[in-house]
Formats: structure tokens, sequence, C-alpha cells
């Protein structure tokens, strides 16, 4: 198997999949070259992200990216989810193919942007 | 995970036990070069004689116009090279489905000068014989139309167009490595001049493969080198899998008409099941003029590879109709050619059935698919794609 047995859990077992009732942020991003889409949803209290939630469309390591994404940003600064690196989604998957890397970048910046809305709404 | 099940006959097949059987002896006790003289070397020609009657009787031909080569695709740029650089300029015809060995070849004969016409399909994936009609000029130098298309397992009028391509006079290629071995072919009825086929699509092995070219068919060599297969391609042939080849067809001719209705039923079950089970999917391809054990899927709103992934995990092979490299994603061709909508064709599952397929594997595909794909849903956001 080419992928890690984290990346095939989440993918057959995606935590927090599905939309959000009126959640605080909403943030979005479709890789063009591979077609791949990635949404997240924030609900935030006292600046933090209580809970995430993911809509994607992409291969089996983008599911599975979004979801290790959602897990791991639960519960941290929306501030600082405005810097969350693919490097950080990819570590917590252990790996990545070389030709699957964008998984993590998707997710990242779909996440990136869901925190950057907020704050700048808040600003 | 114990059970494994093998829906992937269009890519590639096991060796039959009586093909590796034959096989076995050119490996060891036959190993002479089929182009020395002595004993060693007779021996194994008359290995690859046999093989080389066993193919020429499967398309009723004769022994002399079957050229044996390394697998389909040099098989196919062979035969578009070889027509185009007998006459050295001119226009060449053939389809968007077409695999990528032909249509790639065609674009490198377009780059060196030649002119190209790529005719389309219907919304089955059926060229129009009377689209090549028109399309032929009179300085077209070949013809290329494939006999059946590996991803949708669509029938091409082949027996039309070969009337066509014989009253202008022009030199009809058929890429039939999808049919050969599968469905009886007569290239004499077809029209056909020179014809693809390959060994490991029919339980043969990997790595051999062949031409038929008509006797008076103006060809070039691609090839260049010694004397093997009558000067038309070169090098020492690879007699085990050539041997291989001659047994897989043999086996084929006996085993292949009773064995068409058994699977096309099973993939009739498997469509229905999927169909009773699952909303949004579609068959793509030719209701009834296509391959017997070929079923293209489509699920909308699904990407096909996370499909493939979560199959593959049950232990079923399926190939995906969309293709990901390197973050590039790209709907089938043939898709595409068929007028398809990306929201379908990314979601395309080819599920190709073979010798060994039961019904229990059928169901079993059947019971994971439903949930996989309902669980897929659920994560994707409708109409993304």
């Amino acid at each position: 198997m080419r992928y890690s047995p984290t990346l095939v859990d989440h993918f057959l077992n995606p935590r927090n999949a599905g939309m959000m009732r009126e959640p605080d942020s909403v943030g979005e991003t479709e890789d063009a070259a591979c077609g791949d889409l990635a949404r997240f949803f924030l609900r935030v209290r006292d600046g933090r992200a209580v809970e995430v939630r993911f809509q994607t469309y992409g291969c089996g390591p983008t599911i599975a990216a979004a979801s290790v994404a959602s897990e791991l940003s639960r519960g941290r600064l929306v501030d600082e989810l405005t810097r969350l690196e693919a490097r950080e989604i990819e570590r917590a998957l252990d790996g990545l193919p070389d030709d699957r890397k964008h998984a993590a970048d998707v997710a990242a910046s779909a996440l990136r942007a869901a925190a950057a809305r907020y704050q700048a709404r808040r600003d | 995970m114990s059970r494994r099940v093998y829906l992937d006959h269009n890519a590639s097949t096991p060796v039959h036990p009586e093909v590796l059987a034959e096989m076995l002896p050119y490996f060891g006790e036959v190993f002479g070069n089929p182009s020395s003289i002595h004993a060693f070397g007779r021996e194994a020609r008359e290995g690859m004689d046999r093989a080389r009657e066993r193919v020429a009787s499967f398309l009723n031909v004769s022994p002399q116009e079957i050229v044996f080569t390394s697998g389909g695709t040099e098989s196919d740029n062979f035969a578009l090279k070889g027509l185009a650089g007998a006459r050295g300029e001119g226009h060449i015809i053939t389809s968007q489905v077409e695999h990528h060995a032909v249509l790639r070849a065609a674009r490198a004969l377009e780059a060196q000068g030649f002119d190209l016409t790529v005719v389309g399909v219907d919304e089955f994936g059926m060229v129009d014989p009377d689209d090549v009609r028109r399309a032929i000029r009179p300085d077209t130098v070949a013809i290329s139309i494939m006999h059946a298309n590996s991803e949708v397992g669509t029938l091409q009028p082949v027996e039309a167009i070969g009337r066509i391509a014989r009253e202008r006079g022009v030199p009809f290629h058929v890429d039939a490595v999808q049919t050969f071995g599968k469905l009886p072919i007569d290239v004499n009825a077809l029209g056909v001049d020179v014809l693809s086929f390959s060994a490991h699509k029919i339980y043969g092995p990997k790595g051999v493969a062949g031409v038929f070219i008509r006797k008076g068919t103006k060809m070039v060599a691609v090839q260049h080198g010694g004397e093997h297969e009558r000067r038309r391609r070169a090098g020492t042939e690879n007699v085990a899998g050539i041997v291989g080849l001659g047994k897989a067809v043999e086996v084929r001719a006996r085993d292949m008409q009773s064995e068409a209705p058994r699977i096309a039923a099973l993939r009739d079950r498997l469509w229905e099941g999927v169909w009773a089970r699952i909303p949004e999917v579609r068959l793509s391809g030719h209701p009834t003029q296509r391959l017997p054990g070929t079923a293209s899927l489509l699920f909308r709103h699904v990407e096909s590879e996370s499909i493939v992934l979560g199959l593959d995990l049950k232990g079923i092979g399926v190939s995906a109709g969309s293709a990901c490299t390197s973050g590039n994603v790209e709907p089938s061709h043939v898709l595409v050619a068929m007028g398809v909508s990306v929201d379908w064709a990314m979601g395309a599952v080819r599920c190709s059935l073979g010798r060994s397929t039961s019904a229990e594997d059928i169901d079993y595909v059947v019971e994971c698919i439903e949930p996989l794909v309902r669980k897929l849903r659920q994560a994707m956001p409708v109409g993304a794609a």
C-alpha cells in the first residue's frame, strides 16, 4: 500500500465530514490543476475553533488530509490557524507520496481561508 | 481482508496454466536463437512457427502476414509509422477515442509534417463511418480505427469503415488489442489491412504482441537491424513469449464463444446490482455493440480514484477512468469525446471481467461499492465538480 495506515484510516472513517449549520466562518480552496476542492466550516468561541467540519471533493488522500486537518485544528486559536502549513497536515498523515502532496496543500489552504475570513470579519 | 476480486482484465490478465506449461521449455531446454541454422536454433524456430500458424489461423490469414512485436504499443506505432513512412507524406485519419499508442503516434507523425484528421464519436463512443468517408482525401495514407474501446467497451463499425477504405484504396489499420481472442476476427470480412493484437490481455505473457500485415501492403520498418520477421521488425524474437501468445490464442479460440455469454451475464448482474442500490449512476458505452466483459460505471459527484482506493482496501481491483498524476487530473479523453460532462466523467470506474470472475465476486463488489459511494458522497459537496 502506498499510503500510510493513518491516511487509510482517515479516508475510510473521515472525522467531522459534512456541513455545519450556521458556522462562524467558511473557507474554500479549489486546486485548479487537479479539480480537488475542500471547504472548511468553523465554530469559534473565545478566539478558538471549537468545532471544525469539512466537505471535500477529491481523491482518497485529499479526503484524509481534510479529515486529519479538522482534528488537528480543533481547539486551536483561529489566529494560529491562519498560518497553518501543509507540512503539519502531511506529518499528521504520516506522510504523502510525492504525487499526492497537493492533498495537504488543498486542505491547509481551505482551512487558512476559513480562519482568515473569521479574523477579517472580527477586525 | 482475505477475499480478492480482480476486475481489471482490460488492463492485464494472469497467464493461463496451459500457456505457462507450453512456454516453460523455452526458458531452458529450447533456448537457441531462432535465426541460428543449427538444431538449437531450429528448435526455437519451430516453436515460433507453430505460434505464428495459430495466430494466423485465428485471424484467417497466412502465417507470412504475421509479425511479432514487444507489445500493443509497439504494434500500433509500427502500424502507423510503417504505413505513413512508406509514403513519406500525406494525410492520416484516426478517431478521438483511440488508445494513446495510436493517438500519440499519429500526433508524432503530424509533428513530422503529415496532416491529421481526428474524427469524433457519438454519445456511445462510436465512430460514424460517414465521417471517415468524408475525411478521406486523395493523399490519405492510412485510416486507423480501433476495434473495441478499452475504457467503455464500445465496438466500432470496423466492417463498414473497412468497406469504405477498400473502395477508396486507403490502407486500414485496426487496433484490436481489446478484441483479439475475445471475439471472432476475420480480417478479410472486415476489410482490414493491418491489425494490432497483444498477448497479455488474453491470458498470455506481457511483452509480446504482433501485427497482421496484409500481403502487398506497403510498410517500412520502424526498428532496424537484422533480418528478423522478414525484415519488417528487427531484433531477436521473444521466443518463449511468442510461444505463449500462440498457445493463448489457441485456448481462446476454443473457450471464447462459450465464455462470452457467461461473462456478459455477470457484467449485467454487476450493473443491475449497482443501479438498483446507488442513485446517480450510469453505464457508459454502447448499450448493445460492446465487449462482453466491460462495464464503465459513472458515479456522479464522486471522484473515481477515491472509489478505486476504497475498493482496493476491500481487495477489489478496478481502474479509474480519470487519472490524477502529480496533482493534475484529467477526465478520460474517451468520455470527454463522448460528451460526458465533467461531474459524471470524474467518477468513472471501469470494471472488466474475465474467465475467473464468479457471481460471488460480483455480489461482493456490489456489496462493497454501495456503502463506499454513499460515504464518499457524504463527505463531498454535491455539485462541486
